[in-house]
């Protein structure tokens, strides 16, 4: 509904950013608005300040490196995937962030915004823990990389602590990468998604969301139903209730989509 | 860089320069309706689904309800006031009438925003890409059939 | 997604053969548009006042708990407050609302703010006012209330034993209780030759939540003691008729204007509690407040549509498929107050066979109270519940017989010769054609090729379902039928006024007592003017929105119930046809001739034969007005003619429950076709049709509009929408990330056709229409049947939404829902 008072500085660079982070103890970053603003109306959590990463370049921009890797800005908006030749490098990237909400969401959400939110549902999590991306932190003592299969710690918590800054995430090349999801009603939020990606040998990397406080990785060691149904099976899925979806019912679609995602992903290879 | 709970802003919106203060946590749709007084852009909901605050900031089309006044600072704002020029409907809005895509008009100022998005990309759209143009507008009386057929309409 | 036909290339035929001449039949463009389309709409929220003040209620986080104390010290030391309301003051200063209930329903106090206890999650306990939005919602967060919790009900079989009461001077749950019983159910039972029994039906909660919320700015004038609300109740008639006694004051202290209301679909007529808590704020304050309601608000305390469980259904069936009715009792779970309830418990008896020629129908009907949401007459109001529990048992009695859908219907509808059709309880449904819609339904979803469809779903792995949905949108309320529930209320028939005249210019000038949400009444109004007076709809000004001020409004004055067709256009024929009589006498005056020699043609009057002889409307309107010496004294015209519409009705048989309680009866036949991923229980429609017949159509364009936008809320509550509560009361869908309304990407492809079955009873042969009863749920219903079920086996679908899960449910258990049901055979 509507905000409580909060404090707000817009600076231009990486630096000046974390010093404010620092400075203020309820301080967060704000990039896209799209997950943070809506918290905030709802007073479900009240930052004392607003640190806007708006005006920061160094945090846009999508670079293909000769080897093809994608370096892609903490800031960059789906949008921005979804019409970038460079991230046709990796096409399940612009595929997946086509289906998030709409277009006015994926005008100003954020790739950073929706890792570091980290809410169960979102589709960035688990896709970016299949296909073995790496998360570039930077904080007071310098910059570090966390694989993103690390990078999620819990509900709306990440490697990325208070005072640091995800900058950019940098994602290896390849195709043979597949998403499925049941999401509430067409393009809506996701009551299970998963992510699968062949990584050139037998087998394959899943990661399902929705099912956990983080996405579920699993590397079962052959893309056949029966491997990819045991790993799911033996994963003892917990995943929570809530209006849409019983635990039960998570859980079995959590296996259903696994065996899309392979498939889909195998169809690429 | 000292942080403020309260900041003069400068804006364009459909065309016109305005200047105010305000507080940090105003809303941009509240900005908008309450501080400008254009009140053609409306809120339907308080989780940033409806759409029905959709504009245009620097021709980007955004729920202007999951942004800050203050984020607007400097850009230029492109409401429905401003589609008309002079009284006279533009083509996207003519269509819509003649199209019966509006009953109660609510939800209307967001969907000729988002339609208004579209076309300047896209000028032949498909079904598909119109309705996933207005994927976050939501209507509640038309069932979206005029308003996809309106849009059709104009982009031939 | 596949092509959208808005009509089909071939035409429908129009019963009545030919075009009709003038402007009623014509889409004539939307006289409302032009202002919406550049955002110049006036809603509440738009109006301003100089000083105003911004309300934020703080609602009880509790099912049911006693209020201990309030303390609202704190909110008061924030600056900007301008003040507060609570509860001790509400029961002070106004009295409670009006209940149109008997005993013990008659005894809930219900007031403006809960009074000593909370009953609901979201129901309000004080209000803060301060200078701005934020200011207030700050305040509210001040604002200390301590709470005894209370064991709560949320069921409404549970409510039913009374062992946790909501209202204690009530002493129970039971809202209304009674027993419809017509015909000779027990003698239809002994003739059949199976009965099918069906344990369980339940209508779920869900509301059309329309897209703008609820509010007011109210105004209170010190020296004349009136109030002004601008805002969007869209039944003010019946408002004030609440409000003023609670208030304690006359039904003319209360002046209620809108003029753009973003949909209303029933959610916007119980508004009196927050309405009068911003009256008694604007008297105590000495400023103009306002109130914006909350979209969560608006989910969890404002209005859901009934839900209703159905038990113990019974179906004598002949051996070719005839039934011969049914019985069932029935529970109506109305939430927290009953409001505009218990009504429901009575308006579902419109079309108490539903399509059918059933004869024996008992119905055993008990609504309760529980510590949910009220209730409010939402689209459809309780005869869409009774209207999904027809089409449910049509579609259950087919399959456990083995009897094809469509046939059984065709056997049991009404037949067209029989129209007017006089119902076992005496409504008269006064024309239509049921089979032929249905054949046009089956042609627009291609059912011949049903077959090829369900081998190209299965060789993808879906399962394909094709349903039918009948129903009947009744409209034109005889509000005697409330004198069935209890016999001393004072409310009988119904009406609406309009106001026509001729300004001193010329100009034509109308003034409705309707109150549109949408809908086109200016346009459609304007139309039938045109006609009868012989000049063009654009020389028609209609007044935009509802005045009480305007004089032209009465007892049932408001847009609800699919009755503008035939009350609102009434009342403006009515008016107009006078106002015609008038400006003839008037020329004949002039002229010196016959007013039956005086014919209106291109805006004058004119003696026929003669077109010279002619008058503009400028001219009599100047003559009347302001040049009027020398008109003969016997001339007794005044050009400004206000006339009340009243439809014909008699008060019904108490004794019997028997009578005419609705004046017509529009049809909607509809099919579905859909597929369902048996993995995993998602379906998509695939292909869908809508046939509607509301008799004459004023303008087609905006009937058709309604019938796109019944369909999609109808989707809607057919898949996603439901309001579901947590074991503690909250409610779990309170925005519109959880409550998933269809979306542009949702729908399917929609076809639409028409047939026009003039209405012997109203005044243009038109009906009401609009709601459209809820024929999308009753089509998905039985598709979801179709695709899964197979006779005496096979799952039953017995709920009226099935999200994803739910159809799961019935693929991986079948012999869950199978054990609903049961068949005798003799």
């Amino acid at each position: 509904m509507l905000l409580r008072e909060v404090e707000y500085a817009r600076p231009a660079s990486v630096q000046e950013a974390l010093r404010l982070l620092g400075a203020n103890e309820g301080a967060r970053a704000l990039a896209g608005g799209q997950t943070l603003i809506n918290v905030m109306k709802a007073r479900a959590a009240s930052p004392d300040v607003l640190i806007d990463l708006a005006d920061i370049g160094e945090l846009r921009g999508i670079e293909l490196g000769a080897d093809g890797t994608l370096e892609l800005g903490a800031m960059t908006t789906y949008t921005d995937i979804i019409n970038s030749a460079e991230a046709r490098a990796r096409p399940i990237l612009g595929e997946v962030c086509n289906q998030i909400a709409d277009v006015q969401v994926r005008n100003r959400g954020t790739i950073g915004g929706n890792v570091c939110s980290n809410d169960p549902t979102n589709h960035l999590p688990p896709l970016l823990v299949a296909i073995g991306a790496t998360m570039t932190i930077v904080g007071q003592d310098g910059e570090r990389s966390v694989p993103a299969a690390e990078f999620f710690l819990g509900v709306y918590m990440t490697a990325a602590g208070p005072g640091e800054l995800l900058t950019k995430i940098s994602v290896p090349p390849g195709k043979s990468d597949g998403f499925a999801s049941v999401p509430i009603g067409k393009e809506g939020t996701c009551i299970v998604n998963v992510a699968a990606s062949l990584n050139g040998g037998a087998g394959a990397r899943l990661a399902i969301g929705c099912v956990d406080a983080v996405p579920v990785l699993l590397t079962p060691d052959s893309t056949e139903g029966d491997a990819v149904r045991k790993a799911v099976r033996e994963a003892n899925l917990d995943p929570p209730w809530d209006v849409h979806a019983s635990a039960d019912y998570r859980r079995h679609l959590a296996e259903v989509l696994a065996l899309r995602a392979v498939a889909q992903a195998a169809g690429r290879k | 860089m000292e942080t403020v709970s309260r900041k003069t802003i400068t804006v364009d919106v459909n065309g016109e320069q305005y200047e105010r203060e305000v507080d940090v946590r105003r809303l941009l749709i509240h900005f908008i309706r309450d501080d400008l007084d254009l009140t053609g852009s409306h809120i339907g909901c308080d989780t940033g689904n409806c759409g029905a605050c959709s504009v245009l900031v620097d021709g980007v089309l955004v729920k202007s309800c999951m942004m800050l006044a203050v984020q607007a600072e400097g850009a230029k704002i492109e409401t429905v006031e401003g589609l008309a020029a002079e009284g006279e409907l533009n083509d996207l809005q003519q269509a819509f009438s003649d199209h019966h895509a509006l009953q109660c008009g609510y939800c209307t100022p967001g969907m000729l925003m988002s339609a208004t998005a579209l076309l300047r990309e896209n000028k032949t759209p498909s079904e598909d890409e119109i309705r996933k143009s207005i994927q976050g507008n939501i209507c509640r009386c038309t069932g979206y059939v005029n308003i996809v057929e309106a849009i059709q309409a104009v982009s031939r | 997604m596949t092509e959208t036909t808005v009509t089909p290339e071939r035409a429908l035929v129009v019963e009545e053969g030919d075009v009709k001449p003038g402007f009623i039949g014509q889409s004539v463009p939307r006289k409302e548009d032009k202002r919406l389309v550049q955002g110049e709409g006036v809603f509440f929220d738009d109006v301003k006042r100089h000083e105003m003040g911004y309300v934020h209620f703080v609602r009880s986080p509790y099912a049911h708990a006693r209020i201990k104390s309030v303390d609202v010290s704190k909110a008061h030391e924030l600056d900007g407050v301008y003040g507060t309301l609570t509860g001790d003051e509400v029961a002070i200063l106004t009295d409670p609302f009006f209940e149109l209930s008997t005993a013990p329903g008659a005894n809930i106090k219900d007031y403006a703010l809960a009074v000593g206890r909370v009953r609901h999650v979201g129901d309000p306990v004080a209000a803060v006012v301060a200078r701005t939005r934020e200011l207030a919602r700050d305040a509210a967060e001040l604002v200390e209330v301590e709470y005894e919790p209370l064991p709560h009900v949320l069921d409404g079989e549970e409510s039913l034993k009374d062992e946790v009461v909501l209202h204690e001077e009530a002493g129970s749950n039971t809202v209304w209780s009674g027993v419809f019983d017509w015909g000779d159910f027990d003698a239809a039972l002994a003739d059949a030759d199976h009965v099918v029994r069906i344990e369980r039906l339940h209508f779920d909660r869900f509301s059309s939540t329309p897209l703008e919320c609820s509010g007011c700015l109210v105004e209170y004038n010190r020296g004349t003691a009136q109030w002004t609300i601008h805002g969007n109740h869209q039944m003010p008639g019946v408002g004030a008729i609440w409000m003023a006694p609670a208030l304690r004051v006359g039904i003319d202290k209360l002046r209620f204007v809108s003029q753009d209301i973003g949909g209303g679909f029933g959610n916007k007529i119980t508004l009196h509690p927050q309405y009068t808590a911003c009256c008694l704020l604007a008297r105590k304050l000495n400023r103009p407040v306002q109130w914006t309601e909350w979209r969560t608000d608006q989910h969890t305390a404002n209005t859901h549509g009934n839900e209703r469980t159905f038990l113990d259904v019974t179906v004598p069936v002949k051996a070719d498929g005839t039934m011969l009715g049914f019985s069932v009792r029935a529970i109506d779970d109305c939430g927290a107050f009953p409001r505009y309830e218990p009504l429901g418990c009575i308006i579902w008896a419109q079309v108490t066979p539903g399509c059918y020629r059933w004869r024996n129908i008992r119905v055993d009907f008990t609504q309760v109270c529980t510590n949910k949401s009220p209730v409010a007459p939402n689209r459809g109001y309780s005869r869409m519940q009774h209207l999904w529990l027809t089409e449910r048992i049509v579609d259950i009695v087919a399959g456990e017989l083995g009897l094809d859908p469509i046939e059984v219907r065709k056997k049991n509808y009404v037949k067209h010769e029989e129209f007017p059709y006089e119902t076992p309880n005496g409504c008269i449904y006064d024309s239509g054609d049921y089979a032929r819609c249905l054949d046009i339904a089956l042609d627009l979803i291609g059912y011949d090729s049903l077959e090829e469809k369900r081998r190209d779903a299965e060789s993808r792995g879906k399962l394909l379902g094709i349903g039918i949905g009948s129903t009947l949108d009744s409209g034109t309320n005889n509000f005697g039928q409330s004198m069935i529930l209890n016999p001393e209320l004072q409310f009988s028939g119904n009406n609406e006024v309009a106001t026509v005249k001729l300004d001193i210019f010329g100009e034509v000038v109308v003034t409705l007592g309707t109150v549109p949400q949408g809908q086109g009444h200016e346009t459609t109004a304007s139309q039938v003017v045109a006609d009868i007076l012989g000049c063009t709809p654009d020389q028609v000004n209609v007044r935009a929105g509802h005045d009480t001020y305007w004089n032209s409004t009465a007892g049932f004055s408001g847009t609800y119930a699919s009755q503008f067709a035939v009350t609102g256009l009434g009342a403006v024929k009515g008016a107009t046809e006078k106002l015609a009589g008038e400006m003839k006498q008037l020329a004949a005056a002039v002229f010196g001739c016959s007013p039956d020699d005086i014919e209106l043609v291109e805006s004058q009057a004119r003696i026929k034969g003669n077109p010279e002889a002619a008058l503009p409307f400028m001219a009599l309107g100047a003559i009347l007005n302001a040049n009027n010496a020398g008109l003969p004294p016997e001339l007794d015209v005044t050009l400004n003619v206000r006339h009340v519409y009243r439809p014909p009705f008699e008060k019904p048989d108490l004794e019997r429950k028997y009578g005419n309680l609705t004046l017509t009866y529009a049809t909607q036949i509809h099919a579905c076709a859909l597929e369902i991923d048996p993995e995993t229980g998602v379906y998509e429609i695939v292909d869908y049709a809508a046939v509607d017949d509301c008799g004459n159509r004023i303008h087609p364009q905006i009937v058709e509009g309604q019938v796109h936008g019944a369909t999609a809320q109808a989707l809607g509550a057919a898949t996603h929408e439901i309001f579901t509560y947590d074991e503690e009361g909250n409610l779990l869908t309170p925005n519109f990330y959880d409550y998933h309304v269809p979306h542009a990407l949702d729908m399917p492809p929609l076809k639409t056709g028409f047939i026009e079955s003039e209405s012997p009873f109203t005044p243009l042969g038109a009906k009401g229409m609009g709601e459209g009863g809820g024929a999308g749920i009753h089509a998905v219903c039985a598709a979801l049947q179709n695709a899964l079920g197979r006779r005496g086996e096979g799952p039953i679908v017995w709920r009226s939404c099935n999200p994803y899960e739910g159809v799961w449910d019935l693929v991986q258990k079948p012999e869950q829902t199978r054990k609903l049901v049961s068949v005798e055979s003799r």
